[in-house]
């Protein structure tokens, strides 16, 4: 038999096959559509896989929703979108090992942030260094935006902005005089502590007891045991879900009745109510969005009605703050594409520096550090197992029950 | 007085320790496995116990019996299929084979209940014990003497039952266990089973007091190997000695030197005991 000599027709197809092997981008740019890379990096399993899972809804939702309607347009071109989910199992380290991957390897012009405070203030200087801007919808704590760095921006406000409500709301029932604060030993249930402690004695106040709790404690009973010794009015517990509904549970066991109780971060979450069954009620706390605050935007959602209807028909359930601002996150990209009209990570970042734009999620402007600075918290209370907003005014469902 | 209060959570907090880890201690003691399922057997009992109660109405406290014969099935099957193949092999083996298994364990039960937090919520729970100044949460109290009791009847199967006898006579000497007549491979698988049985009740019990996900099982395997070298490996009056030791050095610890040190402490305390005894405070020489 005789072998065929490789034509530069049988060359070429074997090109075509090979390219059709290598992946999606290929193809897609072979129809005349481009892509544009964002990469995100997540706690998709271990211990903050809750929060994680929470995100990666909001990004795909967001992602979902500009490729239904044909991409983001920027410099006489349609881009479609694509995320590339890296699972960093809850391990900061490894946070910042999967950013630099995604940006050397994979080759992503963005960064979508992973959970919160701690793993993205690690991950900032990756992408500091190669340029590329990151849109943080968990952190919060001023550590990360003290940095200066360019290429970091966040869609929560300073922790001041959550805590200075709370302790008004709290402070209208005039007997409240004592707090005692038991706080997770970590970067933002710490943070939001000690700035709960400020927002508290600015209003006369007295701290009868600051504790912190090791991460991965399960029996807070001997923090509990000092708290009812102090005798509180008011408690507040900061940490993720499976800590508060363990403190709300364990303080109910060891007799704690305070005249208030609030927790950050847990009951903006459902789980926290389904997990904490009766002892939930008239837990109050704060959060950055609530589905009941109703905006029009120029983003792809257009106004918080359609943001909650995408949701509802895509997860059959309500968005909470983080999922509501994981979307913006990407919504914040595409505004700063659109607005450079180029996909250029250095001019989007300008872009985005520059942005004053309604959306879904509120009003979307960045100080000089790259933290939103202009949304006002709600502060709401579960009242029969559901969330209700105390403040601010447009917003007010209810009033605050002791 | 807030020293009696303490003192009586630590104690409280101790019993359930123990139950935590006596099976492990058993498993470790008699087969030489460090048994990287526990904490996921541990969780997987809290599961059941959560959905007899969420479906059927069982109380908690009589799903011990379901969770405890489902878990005793799942260890004996694991042991007999998979780890008496490799049990004579160096520990490291064991180790990897075990925690192997478990990374299947529990991702098969994130599949399943995904990582949300359960809670057992029960609709009477007992009242708090009140004396003087002291105040003792009844469910955990119930939850505490149930464990110690579980304990205490896996020390008399031990020592009374045929079984037991020769679970012990494996544990001191396999060769010679063998040469009397014992049947090692069925032992193993007993015991194993055992070990498991008593993770899956000890979860049954933690249901009514700490959240339920499969992500918690590292915090009890944690709390299990504590309690082990504390207590003494392989007896189960140490895994008792060790669990109160341990409930309350953190009970007493935490409020001493606040409770972001309680964690700390107890590891400082296992390193301590690792120089000075590494026996244990029961064990004896032989056993490790």
């Amino acid at each position: 038999m005789l072998r065929k000599p490789v034509t530069r027709r049988t060359f070429s197809a074997m090109l075509g096959s090979f390219g059709a092997t290598v992946g999606s981008v290929g193809q897609l740019s072979a129809q005349g559509a481009d892509v544009v890379k964002i990469g995100a990096a997540l706690p998709l399993t271990g211990p903050l896989s809750p929060e994680g899972i929470k995100q990666q809804r909001g990004y795909s939702l967001w992602a979902d929703a500009v490729n239904a309607k044909g991409g983001i347009k920027a410099g006489g071109k349609t881009y479609k979108v694509e995320i590339i989910f890296v699972d960093y199992a809850s391990n900061t380290p490894r946070a910042v090992q999967s950013t630099e991957r995604l940006i050397t390897q994979d080759n992503v012009s963005f960064i979508l942030a992973p959970f919160g405070s701690g793993a993205t203030k690690a991950a900032s200087s990756v992408n500091e260094k190669y340029e590329i801007p990151m849109i943080a919808p968990s952190a919060s704590a001023t550590e990360i935006f003290d940095q200066k760095y360019k290429y970091i921006f966040s869609t929560l406000t300073p922790n001041n902005s959550v805590t200075e409500p709370l302790a008004e709301a709290i402070s209208q029932n005039k007997s409240i005089k004592r707090l005692a604060i038991l706080a997770r030993n970590d970067l933002f249930p710490l943070a939001i502590a000690q700035e709960m402690e400020k927002s508290a004695k600015a209003r006369g106040m007295e701290v009868v007891m600051f504790e912190r709790y090791a991460i991965g404690v399960l029996d807070h009973s001997a923090a509990i045991t000092q708290m009812r010794a102090a005798n509180p009015d008011w408690v507040y517990g900061t940490g993720y879900i499976n800590d508060l509904v363990a403190m709300r549970k364990q303080m109910a066991d060891l007799g704690v009745k305070p005249k208030a109780i609030s927790m950050i971060a847990g009951p903006a979450y459902k789980e926290f109510a389904q997990a904490a069954g009766p002892l939930a009620e008239n837990v109050s706390s704060s959060a950055w969005w609530h589905p009941t605050v109703r905006y029009n935007g120029k983003d792809v959602f257009g106004s918080t009605e359609a943001f909650n209807a995408a949701w509802t028909a895509k997860y059959k359930d309500d968005a909470d703050y983080i999922e509501a601002s994981s979307a913006v996150c990407g919504a914040i990209i595409q505004l700063g594409i659109e607005a450079a009209n180029s996909v250029d990570p250095k001019k989007v970042r300008d872009a985005i520096a520059k942005l004053d734009v309604e959306t879904f999620y509120g009003k979307v402007r960045f100080g000089d550090s790259g933290q939103i600075n202009s949304l006002e918290p709600p502060v709401f209370q579960l009242q029969g197992g559901k969330p209700v907003v105390i403040s601010p005014k447009v917003i007010k469902q209810g009033e605050m029950k002791f | 007085m807030i020293y009696l209060q303490l003192l009586a959570n630590g104690i409280v907090l101790g019993g359930l320790y123990a139950a935590i880890a006596a099976g492990f201690s058993l498993v470790w003691g008699v087969l030489n496995v460090i048994n990287i399922l526990h904490g996921s057997f541990i969780v997987l009992g809290s599961y059941i116990a959560f959905f007899l109660y969420a479906y059927a109405g069982l109380h908690p406290f009589l799903a011990i019996v379901p969770a405890g014969i489902v878990l005793f099935a799942l260890g004996w099957a694991l042991q007999t299929v998979f780890i008496n193949r490799v049990v004579t092999a160096p520990v490291l083996i064991t180790l990897t084979l075990t925690f192997g298994l478990d990374l299947v364990l529990n991702n098969a039960m994130l599949v399943a209940f995904t990582a949300d937090y359960r809670k057992v919520n029960l609709a009477t729970p007992l009242p708090a014990l009140e004396l003087g100044s002291v105040f003792i949460p009844g469910d955990k109290l119930a939850a505490m003497v149930l464990a110690v009791a579980l304990t205490y009847g896996l020390y008399r199967l031990l020592g009374d039952s045929n079984v037991g006898r020769a679970i012990v006579a494996v544990r001191m000497d396999r060769e010679a266990a063998s040469l009397m007549g014992v049947e090692v491979k069925q032992i193993n698988a007993i015991t194993f089973g055992i070990g498991a049985l008593m993770a899956g009740a000890a979860g049954a019990l933690l249901s009514i007091i700490y959240p339920i996900s499969p992500i918690n099982s590292t915090l009890f395997l944690g709390k299990a190997f504590v309690v082990c070298v504390l207590g003494g490996l392989g007896s189960v009056p140490g895994a008792l000695v060790g669990g109160l030791a341990l409930g309350l050095l953190e009970s007493l610890g935490g409020y001493a030197l606040g409770p972001e040190h309680s964690v700390t402490l107890s590891f400082s305390l296992l390193l301590l005991l690792l120089f000075v005894r590494p026996s244990g405070l029961l064990g004896r020489r032989g056993y490790e």
